[in-house]
């Protein structure tokens, strides 16, 4: 939701907030340094496209400097430096939520509320498949290179190491999928009826109220923005 | 059938021990202690068994011989060098490591291609390599299998593959890991033949193995590892001696049923069925 506000909310003083909130949040959760890291890493590159493109060809009347046929003006900075502000908003609480949330219990708490059980164990296991294959990747890249395949030469090397790494990764990704699903075919997975779960994530009273706090902000400022009370970005 | 083959073999023999490791530590990032100083030599040609409880350490401190891991603390020496100042790439044609689930490392469509590929990246090339498969392939049994798509041979098979892909590269050091899983008794035969071979051509073997009847019948030492450290290092008859259990059963080990029963008829160590009935033999004709 913060990341949905800081989309909305023009200027610098709302997305600066939601910085500021991320910011706060993160220390809490003890992230705060892997989060900075992360969010820049995130937005550097549109952000440099976005102030290279502002910068020089939104048009204004207070011309900074001139580079060849293009003009830096005022405008084009403050454009391009509240945009900025906003990505790194969108980016630093979209990266919060990744990293303060278990990606099992979020997706048990939507089947708690109805998302289908199928639907559930698919997101849970892509999610969960991320670090399977990371380390599955790991060990095929141990086998490979004890059979001499050089990963610490130059690019062509490099290159050439290519197929033997990502080959077996697909396919002992695929042989799993197939013997997954056949496991849990035989255990009655696509039997028709509703599930009662065995775990369910907590939610406390405060969490809650949090969570609606940040849903009424939400519909707040957008109802803000359309009746022209919430500064835009010019 | 020669396993070396007919050139000679990419690294020459020399007088230093295979391999030597002394104070080797090995501590992963998130903190686990894998190894606590560990300090082991073993002299060129000899075979040799890593035995333990999941987690022990086994596994990586096989992958400290070949470059995979560096040591935390300790060092490592391969054929006589340091292995710190050398790659991975560098110390594959000194160690041969055959990891335990073929399906990590197969990738080519065919089975020549598969076992070509490591020899390839040692260098050799044309009839030599040609003859590097050939040996390698005939070694395992599966000579006939040269064109056949990898993944159209059983897991039993395919993992004779992944030993033959090792083989293949006629380094003076083979690791194999948990060779015989998954293998019938024909099947563990091979093994036991291959291994058996290498060692007759002066090669060290080192293998990791949970089946003790195994180790008992084919192994000339066994180490046995705890928790990161050597525990017990000797042939399988002490190893598998009725004094060793207590240290066995902490390990989570058990000796192999002829030892076992050997110690109840109080026929002294029989780590072996052979060692077994002999010992029956000896009582009979006493």
């Amino acid at each position: 939701m913060e990341s949905v506000g800081a989309f909305v909310i023009g200027g610098y003083a709302g997305p600066l907030a939601i910085v500021a909130i991320v910011l706060a949040s993160a220390l809490v959760a003890r992230v705060a340094g892997r989060l900075v890291r992360v969010s820049l890493l995130l937005t550097l590159p549109i952000a440099i496209s976005v102030v290279l493109v502002s910068v020089f060809t939104r048009a204004g009347t207070t011309v900074l400097f001139t580079i060849g046929p293009f003009d830096a003006t005022l405008e084009g900075v403050q454009f391009a430096a509240q945009t900025v502000v906003r990505l790194f908003a969108i980016s630093g609480a979209i990266s919060l939520f990744g990293m303060t949330t278990d990606p099992r219990a979020f997706v048990y708490d939507l089947e708690r509320r109805g998302l289908s059980p199928r639907f559930a164990f698919v997101a849970a296991a892509t999610v969960e498949a991320v670090p399977a294959m990371v380390a599955r990747a790991g060990v095929i890249a141990a086998a490979q290179r004890s059979r001499g395949l050089d990963t610490e030469g130059g690019v062509v090397a490099r290159a050439r190491g290519f197929l033997p790494l990502i080959v077996p990764v697909v396919l002992s990704s695929l042989t799993e999928v197939e013997e997954r699903s056949l496991a849990l075919e035989v255990r009655a997975f696509g039997r028709p009826g509703r599930r009662d779960l065995l775990w369910a994530p907590g939610d406390r009273t405060a969490e809650r109220v949090l969570r609606w706090a940040l849903f009424v902000g939400l519909v707040a400022v957008a109802a803000g923005r359309v009746a022209g009370l919430v500064p835009r970005t010019p | 059938m020669s396993i070396v083959a007919a050139s000679a073999p990419v690294v020459e023999p020399v007088a230093a021990p295979a391999i030597r490791v002394a104070g080797l530590v090995h501590v992963y990032p998130e903190g686990t202690r894998a190894l606590d100083g560990v300090d082991l030599a073993i002299e060129t040609g000899e075979l040799v068994a890593i035995v333990g409880q999941n987690g022990s350490g086994k596994s990586t401190l096989v992958r400290h011989l070949n470059g995979l891991l560096r040591p935390t603390a300790g060092t490592v020496e391969i054929l006589g060098e340091d292995a710190a100042g050398l790659r991975v790439a560098a110390l594959a044609a000194r160690v041969g490591l055959a990891f335990q689930n073929p399906d990590r490392q197969i990738f080519a469509g065919r089975v020549r291609a598969e076992v070509a590929f490591g020899p390839r990246n040692m260098g050799l090339r044309g009839e030599a390599l040609e003859t590097a498969v050939r040996d390698a392939l005939a070694a395992v049994g599966l000579a006939a299998e040269l064109d056949a798509n990898p993944y159209d041979l059983g897991y039993s098979r395919r993992k004779l593959l992944a030993i033959a892909s090792v083989l293949a590269m006629r380094t003076p050091i083979v690791i194999l890991d948990e060779p015989t899983t998954g293998q019938d008794l024909r099947g563990v035969g091979r093994v036991r033949a291959i291994m058996d071979g290498l060692v007759a051509e002066g090669r060290t073997v080192i293998a990791i193995s949970h089946d003790m009847r195994f180790v008992a019948e084919t192994f000339r030492r066994v180490v046995v590892m705890r928790a990161g450290r050597l525990v017990i290092d000797g042939t399988p008859a002490a190893v598998f001696a009725q004094p060793s259990w207590p240290a066995l059963v902490a390990t989570y080990l058990e000796p192999p049923l002829a030892a076992r029963v050997g110690a109840r008829l109080g026929l002294g160590d029989t780590p072996t069925e052979t060692a077994l009935v002999d010992a029956l033999a000896a009582r009979g004709e006493g």
